[in-house]
């Protein structure tokens, strides 16, 4: 019984040393989402290129969709954008953007310059709607099923990589999905 | 911003006693009740960008913004549990520094008080061990000597 | 953590050396102690946690220090599983006594540190387990530690009335009652004149720190009564006792600071523009102006803030603001203005509208705070004049030695 007694606390510490083992492999700052398997939240913005028209969280349903939030002052979004060119010529998967805290004339020039991936842009001024949806870092991606479900969120930029491997995939899959 | 990261190291109860109406830069209080309970909220949320700070004290954009979500809730008459939920549903548990008390958490917020039992019990089988063994008083020529040693402190 | 443990250590070991007993739980909070402090280490430069301590995350360097503590702490449990059931116990003490007191400090500066740990890791588990990702923060540890170290202020103050080995319940009640209520009445007082919303935790609290310090004082008189009595004086009062009074008076110091601040503290945020004055309590805050300053990597934004205690004027605060060039950082420098009886605090806030004519201004009253610190100074010099005790150094105990051989038993050896 002292035997038991006194290798508890060797115990107990290689327990600790495998969780953080765990620890080392992940990122404690990304945050799951709480919305994946739940409606996307509803929204109803004006679209950026068209102010005259209308985008709502309805646009996003009735097929694959790819919401992605992105902004002007968000460095790692010019990363991205290459990425998603190619992503909206290949078009698998519809694409959709939520411009996050911008100005109407900076976004609009940033897209003519370098090009707009989206089937339109939802322009969130005050970033209320990002709120709802949960962001707190651009850029961020969610996958919408055709249900309108919230199926997948990729937090920061995406990579052609993150793409294949992952989204890809789970693109596919979702479209094999009856709707 | 140090000095009340180092206050903080000492678990001390930094609640702070929100005295009479502030002009508040931003917010427009209705009464000192709503801006204690402003006050108590925004310190109990998590900031989402700057990770170590409050929603009270951090600075970042999505801060502010988050602030005047919980002040247009108080405005509009929701409980401290409905803020607290508003926030949840949209940023999941992570966003509360108080954990919610539920299955997952019952090792967190009752095991300081099962260690202190266990403790406690240790403690008595300990003594009851003890107590079998004779207290020998010490007796002799060298009793004196050792009884002003146990004394001296 | 590792100060916890420490001082539970440093407690252990005062059985350890008057009577041989609980060597084996010495070592082990020997052990816990210098390994809390190599954890300490790892959780702060690995990126495992997100903490206002964390610095320089580099899950590589944390493989790296993760496998030193694997190596350092696991060696260490193992030696003390394999060799401590050769240790036999010795020595007797009953129910009440000062060993008994002892082993309680123990058990609650131990869950007080363990709870810590708890805490701390606990968001790293249930993510590893799967189990979402929560945040433990101030809350927690505040309603924790808080429960804790209650009724550990309540032992502080029996402890050192307690005898060795045996103690009468009469005795040490007939002792001990008088100052028990004479701190509740001073704490009594004390917290009906104070303005506080909780004034059940601040009445205990006082009336717990009011306790050690009055026991402890207690203790010395009767020390010094007793050393007279054998024909000695003050001076032959142990550096020991000397050093665990002031280091108790130290713990009781800082819990006054964090109850009087918490009670007492005041917080404003307000719009202030240049010439505007602001109130909080005795003092008077006035924006005299706000200009741009530049640093050697950075720019400031200076606010000049006088500050007057009943209409004398203090000194004047300068807040900044910085904007660091390189990295478009953005740091607050707080203004702090520190005294003995209260810590003033200015920060500046968000520039509130484009002309920079207003500002977001925050300001803090704390009163007493820096007893905090102070509790802490007289808690390290307590255990600076018990570690420089005349016992402890090596030609003293070998007189010792030569002088009462009945200390040579062999459970010392």
């Amino acid at each position: 019984m002292k035997r038991v007694v006194l290798l508890l606390p060797l115990g107990i510490f290689l327990v600790l040393v495998g969780f953080f083992a765990f620890g080392l492999r992940t990122d404690p700052t990304r945050l799951p989402s709480p919305l994946i398997g739940r409606p996307a939240p509803p929204f109803e913005l004006p679209n950026l290129t068209r102010p005259e028209q209308r985008i709502t969280a309805a646009d996003l349903a009735g097929k694959v969709s790819l919401l992605n939030v992105w902004a002007t002052w968000c460095t790692a979004c010019m990363q991205e954008h290459p990425v998603l060119m190619k992503i909206a010529t290949i078009g698998e998967v519809a694409l959709y953007g939520l411009d996050y805290k911008d100005k109407r004339e900076d976004a609009l020039a940033w897209l003519g310059e370098l090009g707009d991936p989206y089937l339109g842009s939802a322009f969130d001024e005050d970033g209320r709607v990002g709120i709802d949806w949960g962001v707190y870092g651009t850029p961020e991606t969610f996958l919408i099923d055709k249900a309108g479900t919230v199926r997948y969120k990729h937090i920061g930029p995406l990579s052609w990589e993150d793409w294949n491997r992952t989204l890809l995939p789970l693109v596919r899959e979702l479209k094999a999905e009856k709707g | 911003m140090k000095f009340l990261l180092g206050t903080g190291l000492l678990g001390c109860l930094m609640v702070f006693s929100g005295v009479a109406l502030s002009e508040h830069p931003e917010f427009p209080f209705a009464d000192s009740t709503q801006e204690h309970r402003f006050l108590e909220l925004t310190k109990e949320l998590r900031c989402l960008v700057c990770q170590n700070q409050s929603l009270a004290d951090s600075q970042a954009g999505l801060a502010d913004d988050l602030r005047k979500e919980v002040f247009r809730l108080l405005k509009e008459g929701a409980s401290d549990q409905g803020i607290i939920d508003f926030l949840v549903q949209r940023y999941g548990e992570f966003v509360l520094y108080k954990p919610r008390i539920k299955p997952a958490t019952y090792v967190l917020w009752y095991g300081p008080a099962a260690l202190l039992l266990l403790g406690a019990l240790a403690l008595l089988i300990l003594i009851r061990r003890r107590a079998k063994t004779p207290v020998i008083a010490p007796c002799g020529p060298q009793a004196e000597q050792v009884r002003r040693l146990l004394d001296q402190d | 953590m590792p100060w916890l443990a420490g001082t539970a250590l440093l407690h252990s070991l005062a059985v350890t050396e008057k009577r041989g007993l609980f060597r084996g739980w010495t070592v082990l909070l020997a052990i816990m102690t210098f390994s809390l402090s190599l954890l300490g280490t790892f959780l702060v430069r690995s990126g495992v946690l997100t903490s206002v301590h964390a610095f320089a995350s580099d899950p590589l360097r944390g493989v790296f220090i993760l496998a030193f503590l694997a190596i350092v702490v696991g060696g260490s449990l193992t030696l003390y599983a394999w060799r401590t059931a050769k240790l036999r116990p010795s020595g007797a003490f009953s129910g009440l006594s000062r060993e008994t007191l002892l082993l309680v400090n123990n058990v609650f500066l131990v869950v007080a540190s363990a709870s810590i740990l708890l805490g701390t890791i606990y968001p790293l588990v249930l993510d590893a387990l799967g189990l979402g990702k929560i945040s433990v923060g101030p809350p927690y540890f505040n309603t924790v530690f808080v429960a804790l170290v209650l009724p550990l202020l309540l032992v502080i103050g029996i402890g050192p009335a307690a005898q060795w080995r045996r103690q009468g319940w009469a005795a040490l009640a007939r002792q001990l009652c008088p100052l028990f209520f004479l701190s509740v009445l001073v704490s009594g007082m004390l917290s009906f004149a104070l303005p506080n919303p909780r004034f059940l935790v601040t009445f205990t609290a006082l009336a717990l720190a009011v306790w050690v310090i009055a026991s402890s004082i207690g203790y010395l008189r009767s020390q010094i009564e007793t050393r007279r009595r054998l024909g000695g004086g003050v001076g032959s009062v142990s550096r020991g006792s000397w050093g665990m009074c002031i280091a108790h008076m130290g713990v009781a110091v800082s819990v006054l600071g964090v109850a009087l601040s918490s009670a007492l503290s005041q917080q404003r945020d307000v719009r202030m523009a240049p010439g505007d004055t602001q109130i909080l309590g005795d003092f008077s805050f006035q924006l005299i102006d706000v200009k741009t300053q530049e640093g050697p990597n950075y720019r400031a934004t200076v606010g000049h803030m006088r500050v007057s205690e009943d209409g004398r004027e203090l000194r004047v605060l300068y807040p900044e603001k910085r904007l660091y060039k390189v990295r478009k950082d953005v740091m607050t420098e707080a203004a702090i203005d520190s005294g003995f009886t209260r810590d003033l605090y200015v920060s500046l806030g968000e520039p509130l509208d484009e002309k920079g004519s207003a500002w977001a201004v925050r300001l803090y009253h704390k009163p007493f705070v820096s007893w905090i610190w102070w509790g802490g100074a007289l808690m390290g010099l307590g255990g600076f004049l018990a570690a420089s005790d005349r016992r402890y150094l090596a030609t003293a105990r070998r007189r010792l030695e030569k002088e009462t051989p009945v200390l040579t038993s062999p459970a010392l050896t």
